[in-house]
C-alpha cells in the first residue's frame, strides 16, 4: 500500500520505455583494510525471466556482490533498483516489503538449513513472515501441512522429509529443501550463490535440471553466480565474468566460443 | 535427540551403551535407598525435625531412631532428609536463576554484537574475578548470614558462565548462513533468537548446569558449614556437619552421615552431567 | 607394479563398505580411481596407507614394491610414510595446524624424518616452496593468511619433499574452485614428470580424469565397476554406471569424448 505507493513514485528511478527487473548500477565495495574494492563499480541489468549468469574465481568478489544485493551488507555506494525501487538504501522497515521479491540460495545446504529444526520448520520462515496473506499464484495456502507438500513436490522431494531433520537428508536433498524454501514465496528473482559446489556430480546435473525447469514453470528470474563455468552456461542466456572486482567480459551465453571473447574468459573455457 | 552413528565415527556397541546403563543402575538404587528411608521416616517415624529432647541426645541407632540423635536429641534421619530437600533444593533455585538471567544475556551479546557484546565481555569479566567464596562471604557482611543471601551469592556468580557458555554457541552460530536467510527473510531478531538460536544451547546448558549442580551443593554446603548459609534450626547437611563438630570423637556417625549424604548426591549430579553429555554427544554432531 | 591390490575388502561391523577391489598401479603412472561420494574410495586410499579408522578392518592384500602393507607394524608404516607413500587431502585447512606458521611444519616434517642442521632445513623448506610455486617468504605466514590454492600447493609441497614413490591424492582439488583447481592440478601433473612418482588420484571430477590420468577405474557402492584405458573408458564406457557418471559430468558442449582426436 503506503510502500508500494512509494516503490511507484520515489523519484529518481530510471525511466524509459521498457525496465528490467533488477538493474545495478555502479555498485562497490571496500572491506576496511582492503587493498583493492571487493566489488569495483558493478553495473547490470536482470530481464524479467532470464538466467543471468555470474562466473568468476573464489575472491573474486562474486559473494561480495550477493550479500550486497541481498542486503546483508550494505554497499559503499551505487545503487540496486528492484522492480523500480531504489532498495540500496531502504531502512530495515522498508526494505522487509522488498524481501519478498528476492531470495537466496547460498553453496552449503548443512549451513543454509538450521540443524536443530524440521525441514518444515525451516521451510515456512518466508511463507509465515513476508507473504502476510496475499494469494499466491501457483502455490495455494490452505494449511501449513497442504502448502509444504506442494513445495517439497514442485523440488522432486517426499512429503515425508518435513518432519525431518536436515542431517537425515543427503547433500542433494537439503539443497532441494534451500531451493523449494527460496521458490515458495514466489519472488521475482533468485540469487544462487554456487548452489552446486557442495554436491557431487550426479546431483549436481539433477539440481540444475531442476533449477531450469522452475525457472519457466513459475516464471522466475535468476542470478547464478559460480566458478563452474560449464554449469553456469547450461542454465543462463546471458553471462557475466568477474575478475578482481570488476565485470571484464559479458555476452550471450550462445556467443561463448566466439573469438571476441575477452583472454580471460578464454582462460576460463581452456581449463574446462 | 537423534543422532545418526556413522560407521566411521564409533563403535556404537562397544562405547556407548555400558557406562550409562552402569550409571543408571547405581542412580536407580541410591533413589529407591533414599525412597524408602523416607517412607520410614515420615509415615512411620513422624519425627519432628526441630523438637529438642535433652533426655535423648546422642542416642545410638535403634528401630525408633535409625541414624541415632543428634546433641539436641533430634532425630538424624528425619534432619538429613529434610537437609537433603533443602540443599537440593537452594541448589536448584540458584541454578535455576543463573540460567534465567544468564542464557538470555548470552544470547543477546552474542547475537548483538558490537557494543551490547563489549559491554558484555567487560561485566562478565568483573564478576569472574570474584571467587564465589569471597562473594558470599562479603554478602552475608552486607546483607547479613542467610540461606537467601547464600542463593543470591551463587546467582552473581554463576550466571555469568552459563552466559558466557551461550554467547560463544551464538557467536559461532549467528555466523551460519541459514541465519543470513532467517534475515533476509524478515525474521525479526528477537524470532530469530527464539526459533534458531535457543535450540542449539539447550544440550551444552544442560550439561553444563547438571554438571554444576554437584558444586553448587558443595558451596552450599560448605558455606552452611562455616555458619554463612543456612541458619539453625533449619536441618542442612552443612549446618549439620558443623553441629556435629564437638562430638566428633565420641559419636563421629553425627559427622559421616552429613558427609556421606553430599559425597554421594554430588557424585550423582556428575553422573548425570556425564549422561546427559553422552546422550547430547556436544561433540558428536555429524556433518556428513 | 608399484602398488597391486588384491581381494581387498574393508568391512565395518557386518557392513562391507569396500567389497573385494583389485587394481594396480605401475611406477610413473597416474592412476585415477572415479565414484561419488559414499562409493567407499577414500576408504580404499586410507587402507594403502594403514590410515583407517580402528573400528574398521580391512583384509586381502596391498603389495606395495615388495611388502604386503596389511601385514606390516604401524612402526614400519611410519617410515615409509613420506619416502614410499605420500598423501594430499581434500581438506586442505586440516593439513596445518592454524597456529604455527607454514615455516614451522616444513621444519618438523624435516626434522621428523631426519634431517638434523637447521639451516638445511630451511634451505629446503624454501625450495620445496618454490618448487609449488610459490614464495619462500610464505614461510613466516600462517595457514589463515593463506588462500586455500596456496594452502594446497604448499600441503603438495610437503608431500613431495622426501620424493615419495607413490603420492595419493584424495579429492585433492574438491574443495577449491575451478581455476586454483587447475592450477593445482597443472603443478601434480609438472610434478609427477620431474619426479617420475606414481599418482593415486581420487576424484569425482571427468575434466582432471580426461587431461591427466593414463588408466582409470570407476567405483559404485564399495566395488569397482569398470577399469581401463582413459580413453576407452570414456569414448566406450561399458558399464550403465560409467555412462551415467559421464553424462552427469559439467562440460561445455555436447559431450565429454577422452581427447583422442586431439591427440593425433
Amino acid at each position: 500500500m503506503n510502500n508500494d505507493y512509494q516503490a511507484k513514485h520515489s523519484g529518481g528511478a530510471p525511466i524509459g520505455e521498457e525496465q528490467p527487473l533488477l538493474r545495478v548500477q555502479q555498485l562497490s565495495r571496500t572491506y576496511t583494510g582492503a587493498k583493492r574494492p571487493a566489488v569495483d563499480n558493478i553495473s547490470f541489468d536482470l530481464e524479467r525471466g532470464e538466467c543471468l549468469g555470474l562466473v568468476g574465481e573464489s575472491g573474486c568478489g562474486k559473494s561480495t556482490l550477493s550479500r550486497c544485493l541481498m542486503r546483508i551488507e550494505d554497499a559503499d555506494s551505487g545503487s540496486i533498483w528492484l522492480d523500480g525501487q531504489d532498495i540500496a538504501r531502504l531502512n530495515a522497515r522498508k526494505l522487509k516489503a522488498y524481501r519478498r521479491r528476492i531470495q537466496i540460495v547460498f553453496q552449503n545446504p548443512s549451513a543454509s538449513l538450521n540443524p536443530k529444526l524440521k525441514i518444515a520448520d525451516s521451510l515456512i520462515d518466508p511463507y509465515e513472515q513476508l507473504v502476510n496473506g496475499t494469494p499466491l499464484q501457483h502455490f495455494t495456502y490452505t494449511s501449513r501441512e497442504a502448502y509444504l507438500r506442494q513445495l517439497l513436490e514442485a523440488v522432486e522431494l517426499p512429503a515425508e522429509l518435513m518432519n525431518r531433520y536436515p542431517h537425515e537428508l543427503s547433500g542433494g536433498q537439503r539443497q532441494r529443501v534451500t531451493i523449494a524454501r527460496a521458490i515458495g514465496i514466489e519472488p521475482d528473482v533468485i540469487l544462487f550463490d554456487e548452489p552446486t559446489a557442495s554436491l557431487d556430480v550426479i546431483s549436481q546435473g539433477a539440481v540444475l535440471d531442476l533449477l531450469a525447469t522452475l525457472r519457466t514453470s513459475l516464471g522466475l528470474s535468476y542470478l547464478f553466480i559460480s566458478h563452474d563455468l560449464a554449469a553456469v552456461h547450461r542454465i543462463s542466456q546471458h553471462m557475466m565474468v568477474m575478475r578482481e572486482g570488476k565485470i571484464v567480459d559479458r555476452f550471450a551465453a550462445s556467443a561463448l566460443m566466439s573469438e571476441t571473447r575477452h583472454p580471460y574468459t578464454k582462460e576460463l573455457i581452456s581449463i574446462f | 535427540m537423534k543422532s545418526t552413528v556413522s560407521v566411521e565415527t564409533s563403535d556404537p556397541h562397544k562405547r556407548k551403551w555400558h557406562k550409562p546403563r552402569a550409571q543408571a543402575i547405581i542412580a536407580i538404587l541410591f533413589a529407591l535407598f533414599v525412597l524408602t528411608a523416607s517412607f520410614y521416616a515420615f509415615v512411620i517415624l513422624k519425627h519432628d525435625p526441630s523438637l529438642t529432647d535433652l533426655r535423648g541426645r546422642l542416642l545410638g541407632a535403634s528401630a525408633e531412631h535409625p541414624f541415632g540423635t543428634d546433641h539436641l536429641g533430634r532425630d538424624v534421619l528425619t534432619r538429613l532428609l529434610l537437609g537433603g530437600v533443602q540443599t537440593l533444593g537452594y541448589s536448584l533455585l540458584a541454578l535455576g536463576v543463573a540460567l534465567l538471567i544468564g542464557i538470555p544475556l548470552g544470547i543477546i551479546a552474542g547475537y548483538k554484537r558490537g557494543w551490547v557484546d563489549r559491554l558484555f565481555v567487560r561485566v562478565a569479566d568483573g564478576f569472574l574475578a570474584f571467587p564465589d567464596t569471597i562473594v558470599a562471604i562479603v554478602l552475608s557482611g552486607l546483607l547479613g548470614a542467610g540461606i537467601g543471601n547464600l542463593v543470591l551469592a551463587i546467582v552473581i556468580v554463576k550466571w555469568v558462565s552459563y552466559a558466557r557458555l551461550v554467547r560463544s554457541i551464538v557467536l559461532s552460530e549467528s555466523q551460519k548462513e541459514y541465519i543470513l536467510i532467517a534475515r533476509t527473510n524478515g525474521l525479526s531478531d528477537a524470532r530469530i533468537m527464539r526459533k534458531h538460536l535457543l535450540p542449539h544451547i539447550a544440550g551444552h546448558v544442560l550439561v553444563l548446569a547438571s554438571l554444576d549442580l554437584g558444586k553448587i551443593i558443595l558451596l552450599i554446603s560448605s558455606l552452611s558449614y562455616i555458619g554463612l548459609g543456612a541458619q539453625p534450626p533449619t536441618p542442612e547437611w552443612g549446618a549439620m556437619l558443623n553441629d556435629s563438630r564437638p562430638y566428633f570423637q565420641s559419636r563421629p556417625e553425627l559427622m559421616i552421615y552429613p558427609g556421606l549424604a553430599i559425597v554421594c548426591v554430588v557424585l550423582l549430579a556428575n553422573m548425570l552431567g556425564d549422561t546427559l553429555r553422552d546422550l547430547f554427544d556436544v561433540k558428536k554432531e555429524v556433518q556428513p | 607394479m608399484i602398488l597391486s591390490i588384491e581381494e581387498l575388502s574393508i568391512t565395518a561391523h557386518r557392513r562391507t563398505l569396500v567389497d573385494h577391489v583389485s587394481f594396480a598401479i605401475r611406477a610413473g603412472e597416474f592412476m585415477a580411481l572415479v565414484g561419488q561420494s559414499g562409493s567407499g574410495k577414500s576408504l580404499l586410499s586410507q587402507a594403502i596407507g594403514q590410515l583407517l579408522p580402528s573400528n574398521l578392518k580391512a583384509t586381502g592384500t596391498i603389495q606395495f614394491e615388495e611388502s604386503n602393507l596389511l601385514e606390516r607394524t604401524p612402526k614400519e608404516m611410519r617410515s615409509l610414510r613420506g619416502t614410499g607413500i605420500s598423501y594430499i587431502f581434500q581438506d586442505y585447512q586440516g593439513a596445518f595446524t592454524p597456529f604455527r606458521s607454514i615455516g614451522a611444519h616444513f621444519d618438523e616434517y624435516q626434522k621428523v624424518h631426519g634431517e638434523k642442521s637447521s639451516t638445511v632445513r630451511k634451505v629446503k623448506a624454501a625450495e620445496a616452496l618454490e618448487s609449488v610455486g610459490l614464495d619462500a617468504s610464505l614461510l613466516r605466514r600462517y595457514p589463515f593468511q593463506l588462500s586455500g590454492g596456496q594452502l594446497q600447493r604448499a600441503a603438495i609441497a610437503t608431500s613431495l619433499m622426501l620424493s615419495p614413490r607413490l603420492l595419493i591424492a584424495d579429492e585433492a582439488t574438491t574443495a577449491l574452485d575451478s581455476v586454483s583447481g587447475h592450477r593445482v592440478m597443472e603443478l601434480l601433473a609438472a610434478k609427477q614428470k620431474e619426479t617420475g612418482c606414481a599418482i593415486l588420484f581420487i576424484t569425482h571430477d571427468w575434466r582432471h580424469v580426461r587431461r591427466y590420468a593414463h588408466r582409470l577405474s570407476v567405483m559404485q557402492e564399495g566395488k569397482i565397476v569398470e577399469s581401463g584405458g582413459k580413453h576407452r573408458i570414456l569414448d566406450h564406457p561399458r558399464h550403465e554406471y560409467t555412462r551415467k557418471l559421464i553424462e552427469a559430468a559439467p562440460i561445455l558442449g555436447r559431450s565429454l569424448n577422452s581427447g583422442l582426436e586431439d591427440e593425433s
